[in-house]
């Protein structure tokens, strides 16, 4: 069965989300990735946004927003954003989310912001960026309070950089224990799923190296496409192909086509 | 009870002015937004603007492509799916407007602050990241300690944020039905729009049903904006458009990317606007514009069901007219 790139990563994250887990979803590949898991593996995932939508599962194809009537169509609840984000992602009680990121870095790092020829903490001047993009949204809080999140990253060398333009949502910062020294609850992006493979950080370090690397590419090319020394797992592995079952449960979610139009 | 009824044009004129201080709500990028009451800012020539609100929204997009806004504070500038807002990001680019960054958590707290009358909040979010370290307000102090200076828990010790709390001039708050008194019923989520009207100076509702107070009394409980705190409500029909709101239309896809790639350039943010703003009046001429076919095909919701058990108490258009006229003498 054909499928595309992004297809293949929303799987894999997909794959990463346990059953029964209180997760928080964005809009677009983090949505599709959640919903997947719950027709898949996951019946009992208990998925809700950043502004109190919970219970819903998408009609009519993938949502335009968060918030669009696509998932408000069959909500269980409706809240606000002080308690979806308040009580219980900021107050440390969901388990996992799901968020993208324009740049990551080595650290796990995201910027959602904007981009620089010379970023702030180069210059020491915060300028207007070269180009704007979103801004965090509710990325910030999803990464200061959820037990643990996944990043969903087109794996460029632009993209994938040593130190980011600019931390909008915070990874492990610099590494080693300095993120543990801002006393966040939440511990932290437990993987990078790239459209080449898969990321983890080191347990000591927190730098992320190679875990895994889909069929279509190798190690030197993930390595290639990356913009720091990027370690490999001394046991890495080839993710296993998306099998016709996830396929089709993907496709029951996106039923438009998001994933196939791209790449 | 005073009727509160007002016309958009009124709203604007008595409630808005140059230099304030204006929120807009709910400020959902896809969803509910008091949209028509931006178009009508900009219509009466609204400018440097100080813009706060979680969301970007169309709104907030065509306020910054007009050049009517120097200054906002945002969580998420985008449209979703919709791609990034192109006149809030020539704006920003071209430094015309500041934008200081927070987190859409971060926003909820400082509208609860606000409401609360307190002077900052204590926060675990925006600390240790760029939204702390980097402001537009104070560009060449880098890290930034001004804008979320670090606090120390007098329990613990350990370190927090403050963030400064809000209290705009003026909230413009888009809501699913209204009675005339200014008690309010939303659809889909709230967002910020609870803690926002307690915070707000002064309140405008813009709904786009009015229903009557028999309606309000059998749902008290999810009357969550009161008369109370609310200074004019203005009766638009589809003024979230081209954006949704819930239980009533769908958002407008194909305007919403034609509106957006318009915002691009000024040329054609004046044209756009020639067309599309500038171009009504009466509510009649609003809705010639989006036209008939249009207004079917948003109206055909998934959510319509929502609305069920308040159709009864929809006052209609005529109904509205004679309050209308009422809350003038």
């Amino acid at each position: 069965m054909e499928y595309t790139k992004q297809e293949f990563m929303a799987i894999i994250t997909g794959r990463e989300i346990k059953d029964g887990e209180l997760i928080i979803l964005g809009v677009g590949l983090s949505m599709l990735a959640g919903y997947f898991a719950r027709f898949n593996h996951a019946p009992n995932l208990k998925p809700f946004t950043e502004g109190g939508i919970y219970g819903a599962t998408p009609v009519g194809g993938l949502p335009w927003g968060i918030e669009c009537n696509r998932l408000s169509a069959n909500a269980t609840s409706f809240t606000n954003a002080i308690d979806a984000l308040g009580f219980l992602v900021l107050s440390g009680r969901a388990d996992n989310a799901v968020i993208g990121a324009a740049q990551v870095d080595k650290y796990g790092n995201v910027n959602t912001t904007g981009i620089w020829d010379e970023p702030p903490w180069k210059t020491g001047h915060y300028n207007p960026p070269k180009v704007r993009l979103n801004g965090s949204g509710g990325a910030s809080d999803i990464s200061v309070g959820c037990k643990r999140y996944l990043i969903m990253a087109s794996h460029e060398k632009r993209r994938f950089m040593d130190r980011v333009d600019y931390i909008s949502s915070v990874g492990f910062l610099r590494g080693g224990d300095s993120r543990e020294k801002c006393g966040f609850i939440g511990g932290g992006p437990a993987a990078i799923i790239s459209t080449l493979g898969i990321l983890r950080p080191d347990p000591q370090t927190k730098e992320f190296y190679l875990e895994a690397y889909y069929p279509s590419t190798s190690v030197e090319e993930v390595r290639e496409n990356t913009g720091w020394d990027l370690k490999v797992s001394p046991d890495v592995k080839m993710v296993p192909e998306p099998t016709e079952e996830e396929l089709k449960n993907l496709r029951a979610v996106d039923t438009t086509g998001s994933l196939r139009k791209k790449g | 009870m005073q009727n509160k009824l007002l016309s958009i044009q009124e709203a604007v004129a008595n409630y808005t002015w140059d230099g304030m201080t204006y929120c807009n709500g709910a400020a959902l990028p896809v969803g509910s937004c008091s949209i028509a009451f931006g178009k009508e800012m900009v219509k009466q020539k609204r400018k440097n603007l100080n813009v706060i609100c979680h969301c970007g929204s169309q709104q907030v997009n065509l306020l910054a492509a007009v050049g009517a806004m120097d200054r906002v504070e945002v969580a998420f500038s985008g449209l979703e799916v919709y791609g990034f807002a192109a006149g809030l990001n020539r704006a920003v680019t071209s430094g015309k407007t500041l934008i200081e960054d927070y987190s859409n958590g971060a926003m909820a707290l400082r509208f609860f602050g606000g409401a609360m009358n307190w002077p900052f909040v204590p926060t675990n979010v925006c600390i240790c990241n760029d939204q702390q370290w980097c402001s537009a307000d104070y560009p060449d102090e880098y890290p930034c300690e001004r804008k979320v200076p670090e606090i120390t828990d007098p329990f613990t010790g350990k370190k927090y944020g403050a963030l400064r709390t809000l209290k705009p001039d003026v909230a413009a708050i888009h809501v699913t039905m209204a009675d005339i008194y200014g008690n309010a019923i939303m659809m889909g989520t709230e967002w910020n729009r609870f803690e926002m009207s307690r915070a707000a100076k002064k309140v405008v509702l813009v709904a786009d049903k009015i229903v009557h107070t028999d309606c309000i009394r059998q749902y008290p409980n999810l009357v969550r904006i009161i008369s109370e705190v609310v200074d004019a409500v203005v009766y638009w029909p589809y003024a979230s458009w081209p954006q949704a709101s819930p239980g009533l239309y769908d958002s407008d896809e194909e305007h919403m990317f034609y509106m957006n790639k318009m915002m691009k350039t000024q040329e054609d943010t004046d044209e756009y606007c020639a067309q599309w703003v500038n171009n009504w009046d009466s509510h009649e001429e609003y809705m010639a514009l989006i036209g008939k076919d249009k207004i079917e095909k948003i109206s055909q919701t998934e959510t319509a069901f929502l609305m069920d058990p308040y159709r009864k108490w929809i006052l209609s258009d005529a109904e509205i007219r004679e309050l209308q006229d009422r809350a003038k003498e």
